[in-house]
């Protein structure tokens, strides 16, 4: 039997959790990497075994983290249903193991992980390949409805001496920014619908693919998805650092090819919805 | 039957000068809407420090209102006090940002280890006890304090192995520890109980035995019986055996801060409160538990839930 000691045994028992497949793979795991048995290793008292032990840990660590992913994804999950989710859930947490301290980075790289194991469109129709496309992309918008969350936003600025006017954008020097917050993401399906209607506890259809703008930001605490227009997303981008409003409108008209008079124009409408919607601040 | 308090006997001031915070409970995002319209009914709250860290949301907004209403203790699951991994400074240094804007009453986290070669298990895995691995840490021990500049207070987890590789009891480990660090305790009683059930030890002697002037603070809980083990999780009333072993160390130590842990399966406010006070009964010697209830689905019972954890759509 090999010496024990405390870095060994604590890499044994990691690799014996961690590693995937039953427990007996992953028993063998843990004895070609650390040279030690679970008899080696565990006391066995009142007529419980080592193996039994172990059960409690290896079960438990990925009901775990399955039931924070499940947490963390519900329209995913509502999508393709629990045994699909699960599925790639459980293939994701054993794939990538955790290594941050807090619980609420899990998911992060959970929609990247759908997208590389997203089955090959090759093989199908262009139907059935579109919809392959939805999950990764559903799971972009939920972890960034998540980041929003509990992102730094606006609630602790102090109050504007006046609240912004439809026409401010004419008749002042605004230099505007992004909130904290806010997330932008470009999509392959309009998924905002989707996902309001899947919150309502619905099973909507999955929409048809076309491009689609979202920006989702926080104002008082409630998260706001919202799909916005090309010149919106654009001028939205442009304000990711402190933009003058006329640097953001020419930015936003040359992105979407529009004219600059025009999107100025749509813009003094729009602002004010956009700073009621957690989205932009102005810089003082 | 009366016991004197360790504490009184040694002359040294109890739960390591802290005070004696009454009955409390976990803040938890389910009682998120009810605790910003309602009195929060009890003494003190506890919440899980990981929860709070970086999150600038609505949680952080409650946890506002709360600690300006009543005393809070940060309690964490990340630590990882028993790796061989090096401490993990950026997480420190999180948890002494957030320290400085919650002042609770303490710190607190486990004699345990979550991960080690850089990955996390979110578990609260068992240290092998022996002269090794009480080096170990409680030169980490020692580091930790220092660096958050307060004693740290570190409970007892439940466990489903021994190692055997441990040549002392955990009471025993923890005794030492104590000594050597001035670390506090936070005695989780359903902990004892379980780990008890699981190894086949007293758990009144395991109580006993501990430096009671350390106790800081007491964990409440309701384990699930799996037919051949107990596991720990916080998904239920407090049994009756759990209680008995309250009302001991209550006794010996003199008296400490009780916190209800309850982190699946989560009831409303008002019946987390009623389960609470159950502690006032059974201080009296009026045992208000059942025995141990046993799971419906014994695969699925899962140690150290993770329903404290802030889903999106809650706020």
């Amino acid at each position: 039997m090999t010496e024990q000691s405390l870095s060994l045994l604590q890499h044994w028992l990691k690799t014996v959790v961690t590693e995937r497949g039953g427990l007996d793979e992953k028993l063998r795991a843990a004895a070609r990497a650390h040279g030690l048995s679970a008899e080696d290793v565990v006391a066995e008292r009142r007529g419980l075994s080592a193996r039994e032990r172990l059960g409690v840990y290896t079960g438990g660590y990925v009901l775990r983290l399955l039931e924070c992913m499940r947490a963390d994804f519900p329209a995913l999950r509502g999508f393709v249903g629990d045994p699909v989710f699960d599925a790639f859930a459980k293939a994701y947490v054993i794939t990538r193991p955790p290594g941050s301290p807090s619980l609420y980075e899990l998911g992060a790289g959970f929609p990247r992980f759908l997208e590389e194991t997203k089955p090959d469109g090759g093989r199908f129709d262009a139907a059935t390949s579109l919809l392959l496309d939805l999950p990764p992309e559903l799971a972009r918008v939920e972890r960034a409805r998540a980041e929003v969350m509990r992102a730094r936003g606006t609630e602790d600025d102090p109050p504007p001496a006046e609240p912004l006017s439809t026409f401010a954008v004419f008749g002042e020097n605004l230099t505007l920014e992004a909130t904290p917050c806010l997330r932008l993401l470009e999509l392959k399906f309009p998924l905002v619908d989707f996902l309001k209607s899947s919150d309502r506890g619905e099973h909507p259809a999955p929409p048809a693919p076309r491009a689609a703008f979202v920006a989702a930001g926080r104002s008082n605490y409630r998260v706001h998805v919202e799909e916005v227009t090309p010149w919106q997303f654009a001028f939205l981008k442009a304000c990711e650092r402190p933009a003058p409003l006329y640097t953001a409108v020419l930015a936003a008209a040359h992105e979407a090819g529009k004219e600059t008079a025009q999107v100025l124009a749509e813009a003094a409408v729009w602002l004010p919805v956009a700073f009621s919607l957690g989205f932009l601040r102005r810089v003082a | 039957m009366q016991h004197r308090p360790r504490a009184a006997q040694a002359g040294r001031p109890p739960r390591r000068g802290l005070p004696n915070l009454g009955l409390g409970v976990g803040l938890r995002n389910q009682h998120f809407n009810y605790l910003m319209s309602h009195d929060p009914e009890v003494e003190w709250f506890e919440i899980i420090s990981e929860n709070f860290i970086d999150n600038y949301g609505y949680a952080r907004r409650v946890l506002e209102r709360v600690a300006s209403l009543r005393p809070v203790v940060m309690h964490g699951v990340s630590l990882s006090i028993g790796s061989t991994d090096p401490l993990d400074w950026r997480y420190l240094k999180d948890l002494k940002a957030l320290a400085d804007f919650v002042r609770p009453a303490w710190v607190s986290d486990h004699l345990c280890w979550t991960g080690v070669a850089g990955v996390n298990t979110h578990d609260l895995l068992p240290m092998p006890l022996n002269e090794e691995s009480l080096r170990h840490v409680a030169a980490r021990v020692r580091q930790v304090q220092e660096f958050l500049e307060r004693p740290l207070v570190l409970e007892n987890p439940s466990s489903y192995l021994e190692f055997k590789d441990s040549t002392v009891a955990e009471w025993d480990f923890l005794s030492e520890l104590v000594r050597e660090t001035g670390c506090g305790l936070l005695l989780d009683v359903n902990n004892v109980y379980v780990s008890g059930y699981n190894h086949g030890f007293d758990p009144v002697h395991y109580i006993r035995s501990l430096p009671h002037e350390a106790v800081v603070q007491i964990h409440l809980a309701g384990p699930t019986d799996c037919g051949r083990y107990l596991v720990d999780t916080h998904d239920r009333p407090v049994p009756a055996p759990v209680w008995e072993l309250y009302r001991l160390a209550q006794e010996l130590t003199g008296g400490v801060s009780t916190l209800l842990e309850w982190d699946a399966n989560i009831p409303d406010f008002p019946e987390l409160v009623a389960e609470l006070r159950k502690a006032e009964p059974a201080l009296r010697g009026e045992n208000p538990g059942s025995p141990v209830q046993p799971s419906r689905a014994a695969a699925a019972a899962v140690s150290n839930p993770v329903g404290f954890q802030l889903a999106p759509g809650d706020d």
